[in-house]
């Protein structure tokens, strides 16, 4: 690069600007319509709203800025001692009490290659492939909790429910716990800081760090297989983390675990109430059309809209020029919608081919936990087409996020069916059997350690 | 027709074995991607072409 191009003023690189508030209401609802503004106009921009930052929402754009781990920084640098970044979130809420960074997804490489070789043997397809009938049990316990009212809650009767229990049970964690984590996990992600019900989210949130320390604590005293004796015993690049620095690995876990695979099984369970000829071919075609369909409401839903990065050193891609301490936004969500990749982008085909979706992020910090997301949903999602096939969510009765800035979500799905009859036991005489499948089986192994699927007597 | 899975590039999405699991295997410890035979047995060209095609990382070679 000469020193005439390095001097390009800003205005000249900023040339292609938009104004969009990511966490407003208009975001959500006029989504298609920016996407398709963006794609067309300016898919890489400077989004001048918090403070400024690039947002890549084009398919092209996105997939060669995002996989360029050289020059793009995922790290918070909560110590002061690196280079002041700030992580994956945009905006930056700088909270002088926060002293955890958002485990390795606000770390660069080597030591979030440390703690993805170290975590992966737990949650790769072999190793969650184990746990089907562990999920597929939970799964019915909740559907038998309510098969014979003929009503359900999707959201808190069964999609806020199984991936809560199940991410406790591969942490090493007792299962009754998973109500401590499930309402705070949620709820701060939904509730802004100016709402009335903030304090209480808050408070919930803290006695949840608070508990999870203790576990940490407890499990370090007595080991108990799973991610978090993995975390107490692992060598990370020459030191072993401290529990702070686990409790953040954990609660990225945890909050990864729990609200995606919600806003996932939600989403496409409204869009098969909307469209029951859909939803009729689905389930008479599973076969083939389960995986098909899987990936398209991914794509379509995108339930992890975006992540922050920080540019790591001045570059060009694609003619834009990224200066050092840039932040630049990846619209995973928008560069699923672009229609030079997705032909006719905005509309569920079930059916969809060459479905090349960033719905789990690009490169090197993929998400950890997408083969737990797709076992857990297909399984949830099969359970609910056989047992409640005609079930029809209520009319305005959904309640989605207000604003869609880091997960695309909902609070509430209510449905009703024609009831059926319980297949067995409860949720809580379910959840303490499957504990002791867990202990005795030793489940929560590694799959290096220990690959056996889970039997259940 | 050969097919080839970048290691340096594949990051574990498991579309392609999904797709195609005859052509594709994941490894047990991180589920990347591995070709099961670089030849491409006759007839699966196709369900070769669509997991190149429907990789998000665009890993796999066909040559």
């Amino acid at each position: 690069m000469s020193t005439e191009e390095a001097h390009v003023p800003d205005a000249e690189r900023k040339k292609d600007t938009i104004s969009l508030d990511r966490h407003s209401p208009r975001y959500r609802i006029e989504f298609e319509q920016l996407a398709d503004e963006f794609h067309a106009k300016c898919p890489v921009a400077w989004n001048e709203t918090h403070g400024g930052y690039w947002f890549a929402s084009g398919n092209k754009e996105l997939f060669d800025v995002a996989r360029r781990a050289d020059v793009l920084s995922n790290d918070n640098d909560i110590s002061g001692t690196k280079r002041g970044y700030v992580g994956i979130s945009i905006p930056h809420v700088p909270d002088p009490e926060r002293r955890t960074r958002g485990g390795f997804l606000e770390m660069d490489p080597p030591e979030q290659r440390y703690y993805r070789q170290a975590l992966n043997p737990y949650l790769s397809p072999a190793a969650v492939a184990r746990w089907k009938p562990v999920v597929e049990e939970l799964t019915r316990a909740c559907l038998d909790e309510v098969i014979e009212t003929g009503r359900i809650d999707f959201v808190d009767d069964l999609a806020n429910v199984v991936p809560a229990v199940l991410t406790l049970a591969m942490l090493g964690m007792p299962l009754k716990h998973w109500e401590i984590y499930c309402e705070p996990t949620h709820a701060s992600v939904y509730t802004p800081p100016d709402s009335p019900d903030y304090p209480r989210v808050q408070q919930l949130s803290l006695q949840m760090g608070m508990h999870m320390m203790q576990t940490i604590h407890e499990i370090r005293a007595n080991p108990r297989p799973g991610l978090i004796n993995e975390l107490v015993t692992v060598e990370i690049n020459g030191y072993r983390p401290d529990d702070t620095e686990i409790l953040g690995v954990v609660m990225l876990l945890i909050g990864g675990g729990f609200d995606t695979t919600t806003a996932l099984t939600a989403h496409s369970l409204e869009w098969l109430s909307e469209h029951p000829d859909q939803r009729e071919r689905l389930s008479r075609e599973r076969e083939t059309l389960l995986d098909s369909a899987t990936e398209e409401f991914l794509r379509f839903y995108t339930p992890a809209v975006g992540d922050g990065r920080t540019i790591s050193q001045d570059c060009e891609i694609n003619g834009t020029r990224f200066k050092e301490g840039e932040r630049l936004w990846l619209s995973w969500a928008m560069a699923n919608r672009d229609e030079k990749v997705f032909p006719d982008p905005h509309t569920i085909h079930l059916d969809r081919t060459g479905n090349r979706h960033s719905s789990f992020g690009l490169g090197i910090h993929r998400c950890i936990g997408s083969n737990v997301a797709r076992a857990i949903f297909k399984i949830m999602l099969t359970a609910v087409l056989d047992r409640m096939p005609d079930y029809v969510c209520t009319p305005g009765g959904a309640v989605h996020y207000d604003t869609t800035g880091v997960i695309n979500g909902m609070k509430n799905l209510p449905a009703t069916f024609t009831p059926g009859r319980r297949l067995g036991a409860g949720l809580a005489e379910t959840i303490d059997r499957m504990q002791r499948i867990c202990d005795e089986q030793r489940l929560a192994e590694a799959v290096t350690v220990r690959a056996a699927r889970a039997e259940l007597d | 027709m050969k097919v080839r899975v970048d290691p340096q590039i594949c990051q574990g999405h498991t579309l392609c074995a999904m797709i195609a699991p005859d052509l594709f295997a994941l490894r047990d410890e991180d589920g990347h991607s591995y070709a099961i035979s670089e030849d491409v047995p006759a007839g699966k060209e196709d369900l070769a072409k669509e997991a190149a095609r429907s990789c998000p990382e665009q890993a796999i070679q066909l040559f």
